[in-house]
C-alpha cells in the first residue's frame, strides 16, 4: 500500500492504494466515481476511457502510481467543459445511447476529438471512436458528433 | 407475475412466464385502487413528495405537480421505461417535461423478455394514467361542486370551464387518492394521441451522458467488500475442495460449481481469483461436450432423431408433397453456440443479515431475484427487498439466477454485504447461450414455380428443457420456422432435442435467429434453382398478405431493388416475422479483399403495429442489425472437452463503428391493434440477407454461422 495524491476532475483526492491497481479501479472503488465503467480491463473496449493531462486514455492499462501527479478528467467532470457540454446536449437530441454502459468512453473519446478537430470527417470519427457498443449506438454516436459539430447529419 | 411463476413453472411455455395475460393486465391496474395494500406498497417504496400522494399503484403526483409513474421492467438500452411512462402520461393528460419514472415494488414487476414490454404492459399504463386522471378530475369537480364534465384538463391543471378556476394535480391529489378509480376508465381515442407515436425524449439518457446512471456494477453500499468468482472452467465440475485464503484476499467461499474470493476491492477480488490454483472434480461426461463431438451427434439426429411430438406445425403432407415437386431444395444450415455479450458483465450486490436481504442488481426477473433470495435464505418475501438498477445490456442474459445467487450466498456467508463481479473472462465462458443448432429445410415448388411444400426440421438444444420447463413441439427451438407467412399448402415444422449439457438460455430473438437464417436462405436458393429473382419469388408466395409484403416491398424500394446494383455491389434480402412485429431487410455487400465482406448498406423495413416511440424503434432496428452483422461474421463459442472457447474481446469480436453500414429504417404502421415487440426483431433477418447477398455477388452460398470464423481476434 502507497499513501497518494490525485487531482481528479479538478478536485484532490488523497488515499492508500496498491501502486499495481489499474487506475480504472482506482477511479471506481477508491474514489467513488463509477461512470467510467469497466468493460474487459485487457484495453480492448475502451469503456475505461479518461483523460490524462487532457489525452484520452485506458484506464485499465495505467496503474495506480502512474495517476499520480496527473489531471485526470473522467465523464463526470465533462459537463465542466464547454465542448463536453456540447457533445452531451448532441448525444441526448439524438438520443444516442440505448443502455449507456459504453457511452462515457464513447463521449470521452469524442470530446477529445472534437477539442483538436472542429469539423471531423466520418473517417476521423471512424477511427477516434474505437469504442465497442455491444448495443450498437455507432450510428446515432456518429450523427450526434456531427451535430455537435455543426456539420449536416 | 411471479405468482403464475410459481404455480406454473413445471408446464407453461417461456411465451406465457415472460407475457402476462389479459388477467395479470386489468388485475395490475385494479388491484392498485387507492388505499389498496398495493398504492400504499408504493407509496412507502417511492421516495417522494409526499405532500402530492398516490392516485393509485402506478401514479403518484408530486408536490411540484409533476407526477412519477412507476416502471416495473427492466431498461437495458430498448426504451420500455420511456415507452411505458408515454402510455400512462398519455392517459394522464400532463406535459413531457413533468413525467418523472421510480422503480415499482418487486410485486409489480414484470419479467422483461421475449419483446414483450409495451405488449403486455401499454394497455394496463394507459388504464392506470386513464384511472388516475379521471380520479383527478373528479376530486377537483367535488372541490368546486360541479360536474366532472364541466372540467378540462391539460399539462396537469384542471380548470372549471364555468369559473375558468384552476386547480393542479398536486393540490387534489391527496382528496384524489381517497376515491374509487372506475374499473374500465375512459381511454383517450388513439386518433387523439399526443405522445404515443412520438419520439419522445428518453427519460433515461440525460443520466447515461454525465456518469450519473447507476448500473449494477456501480451500486455502492456502505461497509461493503468486493468478491469476484472462478467458476469451473469445465461445464459440469465441482470444487473438489475450498482453497486457503490467498494473499490479499479477505475471504474464500465456496459454491459448489464456483469459488468467490471476497477482498476490500475489485481489483484485489479479480486478481486473487484469477491467480487462485482450485482443484475441480471433472465430470467424465464433460470429454463428450466438444464441439465436433457435439455437430456430430446433431448430424446423426437429423437424420435419424426422433421429433418431438406434435409436430410444432403439420398441414398437409409437407413429405408426400416434396416427393412429387417438380423443383426441390434440400439445404442444411449450421449454427453456434452464441455468447449474450453484454458490455456490462454480471455482477450482482447483496446484503443478507439474520433477518433481512437486500439484493441490487441489474436484472430482467426482479420477482425471480425476489424468489432465489428467499430459497437461500429462507426468509419471507416480506423480509428480501429487490432493487433493480439498470442494465448495461441485458440480451436474455440477465434473466438468469446464477450470478443473482453467487452474491447472495457470499454476503450470507461472510456476513456482510457484498458486491460481486465476473470478470469480462468468466462473464464470456460462463454464459448460457444461444444453442447452436443444426436446421434442414425442405422446400418443394410445383411446374409453375409455386411453393407446394415447407419442411424444416431443428435440431438444438433446449433453454427449455435443460430448465425442466419443455413442451413436446420444441416451442421457442421453432420459432422462426412454425408461422411463416408464406403461402404453402403442405407444411410440416420438426424438432429433434440435442441433449448436450452445455449451458444455454434466451438469447436476443431466441429461436427466430436460428430459424430464421435457414429458411431465408433456403428461400433463397428457391427462388435460384427456379431462375426467379428473390424478391419477386417472395412477392409471389405473400399474396395473401397485405401487411407483410408492403413491409418486404418497403425495404425493397428503399434499396432500390429495381436499379442495378453499383458495380461490384450485390443486394439481398430476408424476412422476419417474430414477436407480433415484421421486418425486411436489404442489403448491399461488396469483397473489397478476397473472401472479405463489406456490408455497404442495409434497408431495413418494420411493421410493430404501432411505433409507440419511433425513434427508439429505429434504434433497436440500428442496434440488432449491428449485432445482427457482428455475430452472423465473427460470433461463436467452442468447447473442448466442456471448456468454453470465449475468453475476451480478443477473441470475441464485435463490429465497430467504422465497420459499421448505413443503415435506413422505415416504419409502417398497421394500428395498435397489432402490437408487437421490438427489442428482438431485427437480429434474425440479418444473417441470412447478408448471406443472400454474399451468394449473388460471388456465387458462394454460405450456409454456416459464423461466415468468417478466423477473422475473430479483435486486436488483429
Ligand atoms: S476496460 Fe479498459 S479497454 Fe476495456
Ligand atoms: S449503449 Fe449499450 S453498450 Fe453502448
Amino acid at each position: 500500500m502507497t499513501a497518494m495524491k490525485y487531482n481528479v476532475n479538478g478536485s484532490t483526492y488523497q488515499f492508500d492504494a496498491d501502486p499495481g491497481m489499474p487506475l480504472l479501479w482506482v477511479i471506481r472503488d477508491i474514489i467513488g466515481l463509477t461512470g467510467t465503467k469497466y468493460g474487459c480491463g485487457v484495453e480492448i473496449c475502451k469503456a475505461c476511457t479518461v483523460w490524462i493531462d487532457g489525452s484520452p486514455e485506458k484506464s485499465c492499462d495505467m496503474n495506480a502510481s502512474e495517476g499520480v501527479g496527473r489531471k485526470i478528467t473522467t465523464i463526470e467532470g465533462l459537463s465542466a467543459t464547454p465542448v463536453g457540454v456540447r457533445l452531451q446536449n448532441a448525444f441526448i437530441d439524438c438520443q444516442a445511447p440505448q443502455c449507456g454502459y459504453c457511452q462515457s468512453g464513447m463521449l470521452m473519446a469524442a470530446a477529445k476529438l472534437v477539442t483538436s478537430n472542429s469539423k471531423p470527417s466520418d473517417a476521423q470519427i471512424d477511427s477516434a471512436l474505437g469504442n465497442i457498443c455491444a448495443c450498437g449506438t455507432y450510428p446515432r454516436v456518429k450523427q450526434a458528433i456531427k451535430k455537435a459539430t455543426g456539420q449536416p447529419t | 407475475m411471479s405468482k403464475r411463476t410459481e404455480t406454473k413453472a413445471g408446464t407453461v411455455s417461456r411465451r406465457a412466464f415472460l407475457g402476462g395475460g389479459a388477467t395479470v393486465v386489468a388485475m395490475f391496474a385494479l388491484d392498485a385502487a387507492p388505499g389498496s395494500k398495493m398504492a400504499r406498497a408504493i407509496a412507502a417504496n417511492l421516495p417522494v413528495d409526499t405532500s402530492g400522494g398516490p392516485v393509485n399503484g402506478w401514479i403518484l403526483v408530486n408536490a411540484d405537480n409533476s407526477v412519477s409513474i412507476a416502471f416495473g421492467g427492466a431498461e437495458m438500452g430498448q426504451g420500455i421505461l420511456t415507452g411505458l411512462a408515454q402510455a400512462a402520461a398519455e392517459e394522464l393528460m400532463v406535459a413531457w417535461s413533468q413525467v418523472r419514472t421510480q422503480v415499482a415494488p418487486t410485486s409489480q414487476s414484470y419479467i422483461t423478455g421475449g419483446s414483450f414490454g409495451i405488449r403486455a404492459n401499454f394497455l394496463k399504463m394507459r388504464i392506470a394514467g386513464a384511472q388516475a386522471r379521471e380520479v383527478l378530475l373528479a376530486a377537483a369537480a367535488a372541490t368546486w361542486g360541479i360536474d366532472a364534465s364541466a372540467c378540462s384538463v391539460s399539462d396537469g391543471v384542471i380548470t372549471n370551464t364555468v369559473t375558468s378556476a384552476t386547480l393542479t394535480y398536486a393540490q387534489v391529489a391527496k382528496a384524489a387518492s381517497a376515491l374509487t378509480p372506475s374499473a374500465s376508465p375512459t381511454l383517450t381515442d388513439a386518433s387523439k394521441f399526443r405522445m404515443v407515436g412520438r419520439s419522445m425524449a428518453r427519460l433515461d439518457l440525460p443520466s447515461k451522458v454525465d456518469g450519473s446512471a447507476v448500473f449494477g456494477i456501480d451500486v455502492r453500499v456502505p461497509g461493503m467488500l468486493y468478491a469476484a468468482v472462478k467458476n469451473c472452467p469445465t461445464i459440469g465440475g465441482t470444487l473438489a475442495r475450498t482453497p486457503a485464503t490467498p494473499a490479499g484476499a479477505i475471504a474464500v467461499v465456496p459454491l459448489g460449481n464456483a469459488v468467490a474470493v471476497v477482498a476490500s476491492n475489485t481489483w484485489a477480488a479479480f486478481k486473487a481469483a484469477s491467480s487462485l490454483s482450485v482443484a475441480w472434480t471433472i465430470p467424465t461426461a464433460a470429454a463428450q461436450l466438444t464441439t465436433s463431438t457435439i455437430s456430430a451427434q446433431a448430424q446423426t439426429l437429423m437424420a435419424t432423431g426422433t421429433a418431438g411430438s406434435p409436430a410444432a406445425e403439420r398441414v398437409g403432407d409437407a413429405p408426400g408433397a416434396y416427393g412429387t415437386a417438380v423443383t426441390r431444395i434440400e439445404s442444411t444450415y449450421q449454427l453456434p453456440y452464441l455468447p449474450h455479450v453484454c458490455m456490462e458483465v454480471l455482477n450482482c450486490t447483496a446484503s443478507v443479515t439474520p433477518t433481512s436481504c437486500e439484493v441490487w442488481v441489474p436484472t430482467q426477473a426482479a420477482s425471480w431475484v425476489q424468489a432465489t433470495a428467499m430459497a437461500i435464505t429462507g426468509l419471507p418475501a416480506s423480509a428480501v427487498t429487490v432493487h433493480p438498477t439498470l442494465l448495461g445490456g441485458g440480451l436474455g442474459r440477465k434473466i438468469e439466477q446464477d450470478y443473482v445467487s453467487q452474491a447472495i450466498k457470499v454476503s450470507k456467508a461472510v456476513g456482510k454485504p457484498v458486491k460481486l463481479t465476473w470478470r469480462r473472462e468468466e462473464d464470456l465462458s460462463h454464459d448460457q447461450y444461444r444453442p447452436m443448432g443444426l436446421v434442414r429445410v425442405r422446400l418443394g415448388a410445383d411446374s409453375g414455380g409455386r411453393l407446394t411444400s415447407i419442411a424444416t426440421r431443428t435440431v438444438a438444444p433446449s433453454p427449455l428443457a435443460q430448465r425442466g420447463w419443455m413442451a413436446p413441439t420444441g416451442n421457442d427451438n421453432v420459432e422462426g420456422a412454425e408461422g411463416l407467412p408464406y403461402a404453402a399448402a403442405n407444411r410440416l415444422v420438426e424438432y429433434v432435442k440435442h441433449p448436450a449439457a452445455v449451458p444455454v438460455g434466451f438469447w436476443r430473438s431466441v429461436g427466430n435467429s436460428i430459424n430464421c437464417f435457414a429458411v431465408e436462405s433456403a428461400l433463397d436458393e428457391l427462388a435460384v434453382a427456379l431462375k426467379q429473382d428473390p424478391l419477386a419469388y417472395r412477392r409471389s408466395l405473400l399474396a395473401g398478405d397485405p401487411r407483410t409484403l408492403a413491409v418486404l416491398d418497403r425495404a425493397a424500394a428503399d434499396i432500390g431493388w429495381n436499379t442495378a446494383p453499383a458495380k461490384g455491389v450485390a443486394r439481398g434480402i430476408a424476412l422476419s416475422n417474430g414477436f407480433g412485429s415484421i421486418v425486411a431487410l436489404a442489403v448491399e455487400v461488396s469483397q473489397p479483399t478476397a473472401g472479405v465482406m463489406k456490408v455497404n448498406r442495409v434497408a431495413c423495413a418494420v411493421d410493430c403495429g404501432l411505433a409507440v416511440n419511433p425513434g427508439q424503434v429505429e434504434s433497436q432496428m440500428q442496434g440488432g442489425i449491428i449485432q445482427g452483422i457482428g455475430t452472423a461474421f465473427w460470433g461463436q463459442t467452442t468447447f473442448a472437452k466442456g471448456v468454453a472457447s470465449s475468453r475476451n474481446f480478443s477473441n470475441t469480436r464485435m463490429l465497430l463503428m467504422k465497420e459499421t453500414p448505413s443503415i435506413t429504417v422505415s416504419i409502417l404502421q398497421s394500428g395498435l391493434e397489432s402490437l408487437g415487440g421490438i427489442g428482438e426483431v431485427a437480429v434474425p433477418p440479418t444473417a441470412p440477407a447478408l448471406a443472400n447477398a454474399w451468394f449473388k455477388l460471388t456465387g458462394a452460398r454460405l450456409r454456416s454461422l459464423p461466415f468468417f470464423p478466423g477473422a475473430n481476434r479483435m486486436d488483429d
